[in-house]
């Protein structure tokens, strides 16, 4: 059935009547001449007379048409859609207008932006429904917010919530929106049931093999898709901050930081001189300009002054699009966490290489320029009584063989007030003496020591090599496995057994090969003390010298003194879940964003280890952390979370793939919001006819041409 | 630049059919001046034996003298022209689409040809007719006649149906043997009664020369515009598109004009098509050189 979109245009058909009235016309007007040879025109007017008023009413006619196509193609005809399980206009539907809130949404055209036309042309598909049609209401980025999930006739409380709807910051999920809404619709019993989808059409979210395999039950379920692109097909531009990444100084030399910013381009056309600037704590630091091709994208470096020993947030605008929300990415840069290790050698040698401590001093600062952040102090057994612990991060002791009664008190204070000590052992150990002397430190206690050196007179057996547990312990995370696979290359000729009993709160870190521990850490009030149960210097082992030593000391260090970098999730992005170890002795913590909306947290259990878990990272900006109202040391001030990259492409998605994608289902995709027709927005509309009509009238004008030149 | 003044359009402004007749009278007369046609209106002819009755006047004494018998002269002048102009007035010929109109053209040909004949003392006669005799005028051979016939072809007017063969007909027992009979019209009728008609002219001795008088727009068609066509003579109308029915059109009236033609030229009748949009004293020139032999006997200047 033909129905039009202008019907008030069809009175224009009435134009029909002009070249008959012109004829008319034209007939009274036509000349009147007095002619004496009349009977020569009779006579041969006979035959021609019959040609020409043929010749004449043909003519009449294609004029005719042509005023009246004219007007109908004006109209803009089109077949109404005949498709789906029911046919009339009047048969009670069931719907669900999904709602695309993604992030694209934002995109500002004619000063709306499409979430804004979206709400305004759900609106009104909903105040075309009828009585007995029901409509649900759900979102494309979050299902967890739909707004209406289930069906409702309440046409007042669904426009209300329509008003009420914001647009969302994540990424377009169209296909798990489908599945929700052929849910919902499955349960109906409504003859008609149809999707409305709104959407500005981009190509994220529209999964392919979704689509092959749920084709089926989208058909079985629903009775039409109806999408309306509310970019009305235009092709649209933008630009976005997409990385942030800023470069720690580690240095307590010079005040200068660095970030990296880069600027993806995904409009078709090139960018000039676009103005990029970067405030940090709310001031501008610095700025410059991006020349980007089309579909490009660059990385420039900023440098910047800023306060030391101090976290700090900002963020990087860029400007100049319609999409402002993804112009702008937050960062935050933590304070350069500074270790202070005090290594103290109970075996000092005349000749350093010969120290115990040698290797590790190497190990925790090569390049003695603060590089890894860890400053380390080398002590005897003898100087220990002119140093306070407190004063370090970290007390390695290092093939002590004693230490005095009042420094094992201290190093026990030390530890429980968060302080790490790592014990490394030696010829110099006594087992006994170390299981009494140090009972609350030691992870495990000593055994006896076992030699396996083939060149070894007192065994036999070839040496031991290093693995790690079945479960990657946090400081082993990090490493590569081509690192990890260094570890099979140790050698272990020497070293001391623990005793199997079991201790509270402790871990392995390292295994040798025989399945014994090698490097076991324990939680000791607020901090951590690790055993490895060789030695750190070549004695019995070979491992100072191989390329894993150097990470793994630097990264045990990080691990006890709470500052792995692995650890700390400094951005994420929209919708994604934040992790953070829950420290020892920390029952819960606070969590404020960007709105100034407070959460508590309380840690959980992940992968056998407590953590704290947020998901409410909705919108983008700096989530602050605190514990008790306050920030706290063994937490970072905040985390920054930003827009995913992948909805500022705006490329659209071809309607013909659309097309190829609904196969047989019944659907239609209108170009525009502003065809407020019912019929549109009700998907309707199945073929549009102007195109055939202007087709005729042109073959018209044609023929109209030829023939009357004849 | 000054206008030529026989041109037909000039010629339509002059009222006065007398005037109008004389000067192309006398234009042709200065046209054919050099003809070697000219002589005395009463020539010797022959001699003929005197017998009682024949002017005594007559008789030529020279010859008796020489041969001793009466004989007298006998003289071209008992030769006289009576011709009968047969003027067709009908509404055909009052057609006009610059210019003259047909009627106004033909008559002032019938004035000039009139004007010449009674110059040279020859008889003329004028029949203005439509569908019927309108006028007569008796033949008169006097210069004063030529006012007479004047004052008729300026009353009559072309109206009514043609019927050139029912006229004919009428006339042709009241019209003397041997006389001259120029029948001047557009000849728009049935042309098998019409040829039938002239026949028994000639076959009363008569001489026929007939003027087809034409306008330029019936021999061009050069309309463009649709156009009811309106008969002149009765009520018929036709409307039609010029271009489409032109070609037919002068096909048709092209092939009247040839059978015409080719039927008087079989017939022995002399034929000339005359153009309105044609100077008539130049008409009348090249017609009296083409057609020395048709006119000649009875003109002799």
């Amino acid at each position: 059935m033909i129905s039009f979109f202008n019907p008030l245009l069809l009175f224009g058909i009435l134009g029909a009547g002009i070249p008959v009235v012109i004829h008319l016309i034209n007939r009274k007007k036509a000349v009147s001449h007095k002619f004496a040879a009349i009977d020569f025109l009779l006579r041969s007017d006979k035959r021609i007379q019959i040609k020409f008023k043929f010749r004449q009413w043909i003519l009449l006619i294609l004029r005719t048409c042509l005023f009246a196509f004219l007007s109908i193609a004006l109209a803009k005809p089109f077949v109404t859609n005949l498709g789906g399980m029911t046919a009339g206009k009047n048969v009670p539907a069931s719907n669900v207008i999904i709602l695309d809130d993604s992030c694209s949404m934002h995109y500002v055209q004619q000063n709306k932006t499409f979430f804004q036309s979206a709400k305004i042309t759900a609106k009104k598909i909903v105040e075309n429904l009828t009585k007995e049609d029901d409509v649900a209401i759900i979102t494309s980025a979050d299902i967890a917010s739909q707004i209406l999930p289930e069906l409702s006739h309440d046409k007042e409380n669904i426009l209300n919530s329509l008003e009420r709807l914001q647009p969302g910051y994540g990424i377009m999920q169209i296909t798990s929106a489908l599945d929700m809404a052929i849910e919902i619709l499955h349960t109906t019993e409504a003859p008609k049931k149809k999707i409305f989808l709104l959407t500005d059409l981009t190509e994220n979210g529209w999964d392919f093999t979704w689509f092959e395999s749920e084709h089926q039950k989208l058909k079985k379920y629903v009775s039409g898709v109806h999408i309306v692109d509310l970019s009305e097909g235009e092709t649209l531009e933008n630009v976005a901050v997409t990385q942030v990444t800023p470069v720690l100084n580690v240095s307590e030399k010079g005040g200068e930081s660095r970030i990296i910013v880069t600027i993806d381009n995904f409009s078709p056309s090139g960018k000039k001189n676009l103005l990029t600037r970067v405030f940090v704590d709310q001031k501008m630091v610095s700025q410059g300009f991006f020349d980007i091709d089309a579909y490009e994208s660059k990385t420039k470096e900023f440098s910047f002054y800023i306060e030391k020993g101090k976290d700090h947030i900002g963020r990087v605008e860029t400007f100049g699009d319609n999409l402002a929300i993804d112009n702008t990415r937050y960062f935050f840069l933590n304070k350069v966490q500074q270790l202070e290790a005090l290594l103290i050698d109970g075996d000092p040698k005349t000749n350093i290489y010969e120290s115990e401590t040698f290797y590790l001093e190497k190990a925790l600062n090569p390049e003695r320029e603060h590089a890894s952040c860890i400053e380390t102090a080398i002590c005897s057994v003898h100087e220990v009584h002119n140093i306070r612990f407190d004063d370090f991060d970290i007390v390695f002791l290092c093939n002590v063989e004693t230490l005095p009664q009042e420094k094992i008190k201290e190093l026990e204070t030390f530890a429980q007030n968060g302080g790490a000590v790592i014990f490394s052992l030696g010829n110099r150990v006594e087992a006994e003496y170390y299981n009494n002397a140090f009972r609350t430190l030691l992870p495990q206690q000593l055994y006896t020591t076992r030699t396996f050196s083939s060149d070894n007179s007192l065994s036999d057996e070839r040496p031991l090599f290093l693995k790690t547990g079945v479960t990657a312990h946090p400081v082993m995370r990090d490493f590569s496995e081509t690192y990890v696979g260094f570890l099979s290359s140790v050698n272990i000729y020497r070293l001391f057994y623990i005793n199997p009993t079991p201790v509270e709160n402790t871990q392995t870190i390292l295994l040798y090969s025989d399945d014994t521990p090698a490097l076991i850490e324990r939680q000791v009030g607020l901090g951590k003390t690790v055993l490895l149960t060789t030695t750190i210097d070549r004695s019995w082992t070979d491992f100072p010298v191989k390329p894993f030593f150097v990470p793994l000391m630097q990264q045990l260090c990080r691990y006890v003194s709470g500052t792995v970098p692995g650890e700390i999730q400094n951005e994420i992005v929209v919708k994604q879940e934040w992790q953070y170890p829950c420290p020892y002795g920390i029952s819960g913590i606070e969590i404020i964003d960007p709105k100034g909306t407070k959460r508590s947290l309380q840690p959980q259990f992940v992968q056998n280890e407590s953590a704290f878990l947020y998901d409410e990272t909705h919108i983008p900006g700096i989530y602050a952390i605190t514990v008790e109202g306050k920030s706290h040391a063994q937490f970072p001030m905040c985390f920054s979370v930003n827009l995913d990259a992948s909805e500022s492409k705006l490329k659209k998605i071809d309607p013909k793939k659309i097309t190829a994608l609904m196969g047989d289902i019944n659907f239609t995709l209108t170009a525009s919001h502003r065809d407020e027709e019912r019929t549109v927005l009700m998907g309707d509309a199945k073929k549009t006819l102007w195109g055939l009509f202007l087709f005729f009238i042109l073959c018209m004008l044609v023929a109209e041409s030829y023939i009357s030149r004849k | 630049m000054a206008e030529h003044p026989f041109d037909p359009v000039t010629l339509s402004k002059i009222a006065n059919m007398e005037l109008r007749a004389k000067l192309v009278a006398d234009a042709v007369l200065t046209g054919i001046h050099k003809s070697p046609y000219k002589g005395s209106s009463i020539e010797f002819l022959e001699h003929k034996e005197y017998s009682p009755g024949n002017e005594i006047k007559h008789i030529d004494w020279k010859v008796q003298a020489r041969t001793d018998k009466y004989y007298v002269k006998q003289f071209e002048e008992e030769t006289n022209l009576r011709c009968y102009i047969f003027l067709d007035a009908s509404g055909s010929m009052g057609y006009k689409s610059t210019g003259m109109s047909k009627y106004e053209y033909a008559s002032a040909l019938a004035a000039s040809l009139s004007y010449l004949l009674l110059k040279q003392s020859d008889l003329v006669g004028l029949i203005g007719f439509a569908d019927t005799a309108q006028r007569f005028i008796p033949p008169r051979s006097r210069l004063t006649h030529f006012h007479v016939l004047i004052n008729e072809l300026v009353m009559l007017k072309a109206a009514g149906k043609s019927h050139i063969s029912k006229i004919l007909n009428e006339f042709v027992e009241k019209v003397s043997r041997h006389s001259l009979i120029i029948v001047i019209s557009d000849f728009f009728d049935d042309m098998k009664e019409m040829m039938h008609q002239l026949k028994s002219f000639q076959f009363r001795k008569n001489e026929i020369i007939l003027f087809q008088v034409l306008d330029p727009y019936e021999l061009t068609f050069p309309f463009e515009t649709i156009t009811y066509f309106e008969s002149m003579e009765d009520d018929r109308r036709v409307l039609a598109e010029p271009k489409t029915i032109k070609e037919r059109y002068l096909f048709e009236i092209n092939r009247f004009i040839e059978q015409f033609k080719h039927q008087c030229f079989e017939n022995q009748m002399d034929y000339w098509l005359v153009n309105t949009s044609a100077p008539l004293h130049q008409t009348l020139i090249n017609y009296l050189a083409r057609r020395k032999s048709a006119l000649y006997p009875f003109l002799k200047i």
